[in-house]
């Protein structure tokens, strides 16, 4: 693969998309109930202190991904079993939002389709774009925002427009004190979205050689985080605390109370194809990393692998038995478990063990 | 997969390529024999009794010293340079009974007298048939190891007429012809530059078809000019007929149902073309030129929207992108929306498409079929047909099919409305080929929209984005000002921006020398003698 062919515009672009992915689906900071919001900045701050640990590793080898800093770090044996659980996450959390997808689908567009078909088409239409490479999906990344933005800013706009917000389902500000929108922001707002941004480490030392680099992810990474936290607290304004959090795809049921004249009245439909696309992005972003992880640790070209490791995802998406189950799995187990585990400890591991072995570089 | 299989099957043809080319090489560089009998004998063994084969011997018999023939194709020269051309040789070899029985003497003086610009002297077999083929008349004298061909081609040929394919409200009229040297001058009347360069290649081991790269020194990128170069001297066929032919042997990702190059049949876009920094294919005996490095938008830009306001050019080029949209999804929306989706119709319109839709056979997906082929096969039978029976396919057309399908119970009436619509916008694409690709693009998003609805579509939609951004059209990425962004080239694609404005070439990729104008052109007048103007007396 070639080098330093990303622009910066264009890697940034895409941590965007990603980091919207399918966060809109869901009511994040539910336990806040109607302090969701200080929830979520809560959580991205955190986040924050992660990119800037995982910059900071790229800072020091901004040639190497984050295969290849396992692999110099923590030796031959050690950094291939590291990686191989890289490889793990990245399309464990890939099929995950196979399944979303494939869920979300059958609930809204496709009631009568069989999920097989559904998710079988997610992960060819996903595979087929990871095949051309890194570089073309980000470039659809590029394509798609504008229309993802204007999308989200319809919607934004639409709430109020129409007179659905509420805004006393702010009040009362931390009814119960601090500690519930702690609980809520911390592991799980913080593994899921914003943690997931490690998976960066790996299309970072692709971009092309930019002071700015770190300035402008950290900038993007920040609106973005503010961009969600609007998103969610609109679901929270729009349905109150207490529905929001029954609901199955809460933002969605909100669209749905949008009526505008005569004409645009379930325009749902439309936003549905905004959470694809965010689903579809974060997909194949994740899709990508695994690929190329496995090219690092292999030496094949990640072209081969597609087709092996699509056949994997596919596979593991059917693990849960049912929605509910999957959701369980995916917002209180794996959240709380081995999210931190690849978001914190190993990136924090990898680190010192980078700055420990560096030290004597840097006196010498 | 299928490019490895494509791969597999033509690399088993390439062995055969190669195996021709040797029979080529012995076959020729035999040169010409000093016996004019033996010349004649052997041209006319070679061409048959071709009854346009003339051969016209002066100086009394060929076996004599002094004998000459002049030999060419009735068909291919040009009657009155011919005449010139006698009067020359007549006048030049009844002067100096001297030196007659000098071939050498005779040549020279040949050479300086005969009225014509293009006189060569050829001394292989082999060339001496290529130059009688393709319309020079040769002069051949006994005792000569050489002989004379004099480019007097002419004959038979179509006009400069207005193009019928791609035409103007505002602009120049005149379109390529079948003549490539026509064309060149057409394109030379335009630019009038020593920079434009002409290349010439002669492909094709039967037709032996004259192909001329033509692009501007400096402005256009020479790695660009290098690489056609490359592809165009590597095609190893024996039959050029049209500048298809070529477009297919050189073009970038061969399947791709997306057109790689423009073809044209107008010098101003080739002009243009060429002042952007691409490069163009002229082809003998097709008045359609290639145009490469393209963009994906460059088939949404006719040389019109230059010659017109920008705003009007801007709204146009709006106009036709949203045409392109209808005609690739209109159909699969409507399919779409009709069997899946139905909530998203605003509720009067659904009960009217329901009363429509009652009494109707078949599910919306075959429907659409129906209709999409009907009129695939009237676009096809309009352009096939002769001429004479035009009114009869319109009548047939509208009324039956359209009609009496609706009243007849076979059809809604809302699918010939789409139908139609998307026809129209379909023609609003000013370039064949590109609306071609998106023809066969809607029959492959309606199946999708028929089974999996508006999730089909975008199914369809994602794997389509990818794959005009992975192509490349000589180097230059297909979607170039968007997928890569380039900011300075959204002055000339979506919005034509005005030309004082366009300091720049469009093609950031494609031309080495980027500016074209100088800046701060806006219109402002020089002084203000104008106002100073008197009113006139009453």
């Amino acid at each position: 693969m070639g080098k330093h062919t990303l622009r910066v515009s264009e890697l940034v672009i895409c941590l965007s998309l990603f980091e919207i992915g399918s966060t809109t689906l869901f009511f994040m900071g539910s336990e806040a109930k109607q302090d969701a919001w200080l929830a979520m900045l809560i959580g991205a701050l955190a986040g924050l202190i992660l990119l800037i640990l995982h910059l900071s590793i790229y800072r020091q080898e901004p040639n190497l991904d984050l295969f290849q800093l396992f692999r110099r770090y923590t030796g031959k044996y050690m950094g291939s079993l590291l990686n191989f659980m890289f490889v793990g996450y990245f399309a464990y959390e890939t099929s995950r939002n196979v399944r979303d997808l494939g869920e979300v689908t059958l609930l809204t567009l496709l009631t009568r389709t069989p999920l097989w078909i559904v998710s079988l088409i997610a992960i060819l239409v996903v595979a087929n774009t990871v095949r051309y490479g890194y570089k073309v999906f980000f470039l659809i990344c590029v394509i798609l925002f504008p229309g993802m933005v204007v999308g989200y800013a319809i919607i934004s706009i639409l709430f109020p427009a129409t007179g659905l917000l509420h805004l006393e389902f702010f009040l009362p500000i931390l009814e119960n004190g601090w500690m519930p929108v702690f609980k809520a922001a911390i592991p799980e707002i913080v593994s899921f979205p914003f943690g997931q941004v490690v998976l960066f480490l790996v299309f970072y030392p692709h971009a092309r050689r930019a002071k700015n680099l770190p300035k402008a992810v950290i900038t993007v990474y920040l609106l973005t985080a503010l961009a969600l936290t609007f998103l969610n607290q609109l679901i929270v304004l729009v349905m109150g605390h207490k529905l929001a959090s029954f609901s199955t795809l809460p933002l969605l049921q909100s669209v749905q109370l949008i009526r505008l004249t005569e004409v645009f009245e379930r325009t749902d439909a439309l936003f549905i194809l905004l959470f694809f696309l965010g689903l579809g992005i974060k997909m194949a972003a994740f899709f990508t990393g695994a690929v190329i992880g496995l090219e690092r640790i292999t030496g094949v070209s990640f072209k081969t692998w597609v087709f092996p490791m699509g056949a994997v995802i596919y596979g593991v998406s059917f693990l849960s038995p049912n929605y509910t189950h999957h959701i369980i799995v995916g917002r209180d187990i794996t959240l709380n478990t081995s999210s931190p585990f690849f978001q914190i400890v190993l990136p924090l591991v990898l680190f010192i063990i980078m700055k420990i072995k560096r030290a004597p570089d840097n006196t010498a | 997969m299928l490019g490895q299989w494509f791969k597999k099957v033509f690399s088993q043809q390439k062995q055969q390529s190669q195996d021709i080319e040797k029979s080529k090489k012995e076959q020729n560089a035999q040169s010409i024999n000093p016996s004019l009998p033996h010349t004649l004998l052997l041209l006319k063994d070679q061409f048959g009794q071709s009854p346009d084969f003339t051969v016209r011997t002066l100086s009394g018999q060929p076996a004599d010293p002094s004998g000459l023939a002049v030999c060419y194709f009735e068909g291919l020269i040009d009657q009155k340079l011919l005449t010139s051309l006698f009067e020359g040789l007549i006048h030049g070899g009844s002067d100096n009974t001297q030196s007659k029985t000098n071939p050498n003497q005779i040549a020279s003086r040949l050479l300086e007298s005969l009225p014509s610009g293009h006189i060569q002297i050829i001394r292989t077999e082999d060339q001496l048939l290529t130059e009688i083929l393709s319309g020079s008349a040769v002069i051949i004298m006994n005792n000569c190891p050489f002989s004379l061909a004099v480019m007097i081609s002419g004959g038979a040929r179509r006009s400069v007429e207005e193009p019928s394919s791609q035409t103007v409200v505002r602009g120049p009229k005149e379109g390529f012809t079948e003549d490539v040297t026509t064309n060149i001058a057409l394109v030379r009347r335009k630019i009038r530059s020593p920079k434009l360069k002409f290349e010439t290649h002669n492909i094709g081991q039967l037709t032996h078809t004259t192909v001329v790269i033509a692009y501007i020194q400096d402005v256009a990128n020479p790695d660009v000019v290098q690489e056609l170069t490359q592809r165009l001297q590597s095609i190893d066929t024996d039959s050029i007929l049209e500048s298809g032919y070529i477009e297919e042997f050189i073009q970038d990702s061969p399947l791709s149902p997306f057109p790689m190059m423009i073809d044209t049949e107008r010098p101003d876009t080739v002009a243009g073309g060429l002042l952007d920094g691409q490069v163009a294919v002229l082809v003998d005996g097709t008045p359609f030129a290639l145009i490469a490095p393209v963009t994906f938008f460059n088939f949404f830009q006719t040389p019109e929207d230059y010659y017109q306001r920008y705003d009007i050019s801007t709204f146009l080029r709006c106009l036709r992108l949203v045409a392109f949209l209808v005609s690739l999804l209109l159909p699969s929306l409507y399919i779409a929306l009709t069997t899946f989706q139905q909530e998203m119709i605003p509720t009067t319109l659904l009960i009217s498409l329901t009363a429509q839709r009652e009494g109707t056979p078949f599910p919306a997906l075959v429907e659409t079929l129906l209709m999409e082929i009907t009129f695939e096969v009237i676009r096809e039978a309009g352009i096939r047909m002769p001429r004479v029976i035009g009114p009869a396919i319109s009548i047939v057309g509208a009324l039956v099919i359209g009609q009496a399908a609706v009243e007849a119970g076979l059809v809604s009436g809302a699918i010939v409305i789409v139908v139609s619509f998307t026809a129209i916008s379909n023609f609003v694409i000013p370039y064949f080929s590109m609306s071609s690709a998106i023809r066969l693009l809607r029959f492959a998003l309606m199946f999708l929209a028929g089974f999996l609805g508006i999730f089909g579509i975008l199914a369809g939609l994602i794997p389509l984005l990818a794959h005009l951004l992975s192509l490349k059209s000589f180097g230059v990425d297909y979607l170039m000002p968007y997928g890569p962004f380039f900011k300075s080239n959204m002055k000339d694609l979506v919005i034509r921006a005005p030309w004082w404005a366009m300091k720049t070439r469009p093609n950031v990729k494609s031309g080495g020398n980027r500016i074209r104008q100088a800046p701060h052109q806006y219109p402002k007048g020089t002084s203000n003698r104008l106002d100073n103007m008197k009113e006139p007396e009453q």
